[in-house]
């Protein structure tokens, strides 16, 4: 078998089982796991912010969560103080994202390696006791709730989240949305720009690419990305919390990047799955599920440090090279003659 | 004549208490390949990365074509065609040959398409090709830059300067650690340049100097000490003294001198 079959038979399937989970799920095991899914999902998301600063521009963001939980409390404020309805709460959550990211990367990314980490993980923080301190405005850790506005009206029919099967899909499609702008975005002129930024800051200002310019487009850009996830987080709790802006979400994010491969369009996806995963089936049963997490953070840094995916096109570059030996012209070869 | 291209005014920079580059006044006039040489610490790399804005100075000024550039960032001084090869060879590691030319063509835009698919380009495509053949390495355009043997890392880096249609090159010692056969390879490749572009080279090998430059400068100290044709330059006494302790280059310029 080739790579580009094996792998358009995997993207079908992948595909084919997404449509599916809501009829599939329930009839294999339980309901749950639909819900289990698209949390999946928005957070695979929330990891692909993380993944666009560190995997393609080099800049490791210790401090995703605060817009993420900009994206939230975007949503949380707009239809609980301000009255508004679905799309404008959406619109408002993103955007909050976004001017955060903008006003925090101003600063953060005249920076770069552990400066930038560290002034990231100070502005969440910042932002994070705010928050907390905030109590009548964020309802704190206890966050604040409010109840769900219809998404869309069509005659007499009314779409809302409150319908799993239309939240799971309603999910699905922003985050494949997103994940498809990413894709155009790494593959353009822009994003080589970011790449090599990544690979050669010095070289790259030589060759004419402003760099702070472009680092600056990439922090707002995995802003709007969290905050794109913060909001639907927001809508699938019906709540936004402080807690969610705390510096150890943003470090889960970086954890399921490298696990999964930091660098690779998919690494976030397949890194989110297995923790998420792990996490609701280890965490009934023991309350160190944690250590599982750390123990396959350490060995994927050592053994795949491209992670799970970069493993995988490891292998598939091995199955290509394969493939042009055994198809190639058959060549004279010299043999000890008997 | 017109304009030089390349001029400074009084330029200094100190580190701590070296003065690395000193009072250093000088005027390179254009369609002509000047050479850099000079002892190690002499100021011709911090000469350098002056003129390109990596460093500023602590004074003077540095005029391109007429334009006062001091204090200009890496990336506008690098937009109005001053580009540079780096001493230690510095090319992007990660990307694949053809997409360091690519992104080095594109980066001369002040415009970068954030979603318009990047291999949808025939004009920076054609371009790559092109560049490649120059270079002599259309075979290894998939290769990523950071696998490639030393020599053509040098390559790549010319044909990065190359791509970018530069008014001025500056080329920090091109043909450091390369072979021979190498080290001619880029030696016609820089005369071949020298007829469209203006160059300035820094270069340790004599052999590389006096073969393609038109004027030379030596630096000692941060100042310049000589400066004229390769010949008068080949037969001047300070010269020779600056490079006492450096059997090789005294031997050369002996040779020279006897030529």
């Amino acid at each position: 078998m080739t790579r580009r079959s094996l792998e358009i038979g995997m993207a079908a399937g992948a595909a084919a089982f997404l449509i599916a989970v809501p009829w599939l799920i329930p009839a294999l095991t339980d309901h749950f796991w639909v819900s289990v899914i698209t949390e999946i999902l928005i957070w695979s998301l929330f990891a692909a912010s993380a993944n666009l600063l560190f995997g393609y521009v080099g800049l490791l963001s210790f401090g995703q969560a605060l817009y993420f939980g900009f994206g939230m409390y975007g949503v949380a404020l707009g239809i609980d103080h301000f009255g508004l309805s679905f799309w404008p709460a959406f619109g408002l959550g993103i955007t909050s994202a976004m001017a955060m990211a903008l006003v925090s990367g101003v600063f953060a990314v005249r920076l770069s390696w552990h400066y930038f980490a560290i002034i990231t993980v100070v502005f969440s923080l910042i932002f994070y006791f705010l928050a907390v301190s905030m109590k009548p405005l964020t309802g704190g850790d206890d966050g604040i709730n409010f109840s769900l506005p219809p998404v869309f009206r069509m005659g007499r029919t009314v779409f809302s989240l409150t319908d799993p099967t239309f939240q799971y899909f309603f999910v699905l499609v922003v985050v494949s949305l997103c994940f498809f702008l990413m894709y155009r975005l790494i593959n353009s002129p822009l994003g080589k720009g970011f790449l090599a930024i990544r690979d050669n800051d010095l070289r790259a200002s030589l060759i004419g690419l402003n760099v702070y310019v472009l680092r600056l487009i990439a922090f707002v850009m995995a802003g709007f990305l969290a905050g794109v996830s913060g909001a639907l987080f927001a809508f699938f709790g019906r709540y936004a919390s402080a807690s969610y802006m705390f510096y150890q979400v943003s470090g889960e994010a970086v954890v399921w990047t490298i696990v999964g491969g930091a660098g690779t369009m998919f690494g976030p996806l397949v890194g989110t799955t297995l923790f998420i995963v792990i996490r609701e089936i280890v965490s009934s049963h023991w309350e160190h599920h944690s250590l599982i997490v750390g123990l396959l953070a350490i060995l994927a840094v050592i053994f795949a440090p491209k992670g799970i995916v970069g493993l995988w096109n490891g292998w598939m570059i091995r199955l290509d090279e394969r493939d042009a030996a055994t198809s190639a012209p058959p060549r004279l070869t010299l043999q000890a003659k008997p | 004549m017109s304009e030089p291209v390349l001029r400074t005014e009084r330029l200094t920079k100190r580190f701590g208490g070296l003065t690395a580059v000193d009072d250093l006044s000088i005027s390179l006039a254009g369609g002509r390949v000047h050479a850099i040489i000079g002892p190690n610490g002499a100021g011709k790399t911090t000469f350098f990365n002056l003129v390109t804005g990596l460093l500023g100075p602590d004074s003077g000024r540095i005029f391109f074509r007429g334009r006062d550039i001091t204090g200009c960032r890496p990336h506008v001084i690098s937009r109005l065609g001053i580009k540079r090869t780096l001493q230690v060879k510095s090319v992007f590691p990660e990307l694949n040959v053809a997409d360091n030319l690519w992104i080095t063509r594109q980066a001369r835009h002040r415009f970068l398409h954030p979603f318009r698919s990047a291999a949808r380009d025939p004009e920076t495509k054609l371009r790559v090709e092109q560049t490649l053949e120059q270079i002599g390495l259309a075979d290894l355009a998939a290769r990523p830059a950071g696998t490639l043997s030393y020599g053509d890392v040098a390559m790549l880096e010319i044909g990065m300067a190359l791509i970018s249609e530069p008014s001025l090159l500056l080329l920090d010692e091109p043909t450091c650690g390369m072979s021979p056969a190498e080290t001619s390879r880029a030696v016609a490749k820089i005369r071949d340049l020298a007829r469209t572009i203006d160059i300035v080279i820094i270069e340790h090998d004599m052999d590389v100097v006096f073969g393609i430059a038109d004027d030379i400068t030596v630096l000692a100290q941060g100042a310049i000490l000589a400066s004229g044709s390769p010949a008068a330059i080949a037969g001047d006494e300070r010269v020779r003294e600056a490079y006492l302790g450096r059997p090789e280059d005294e031997d050369f310029m002996e040779e020279a001198l006897h030529a």
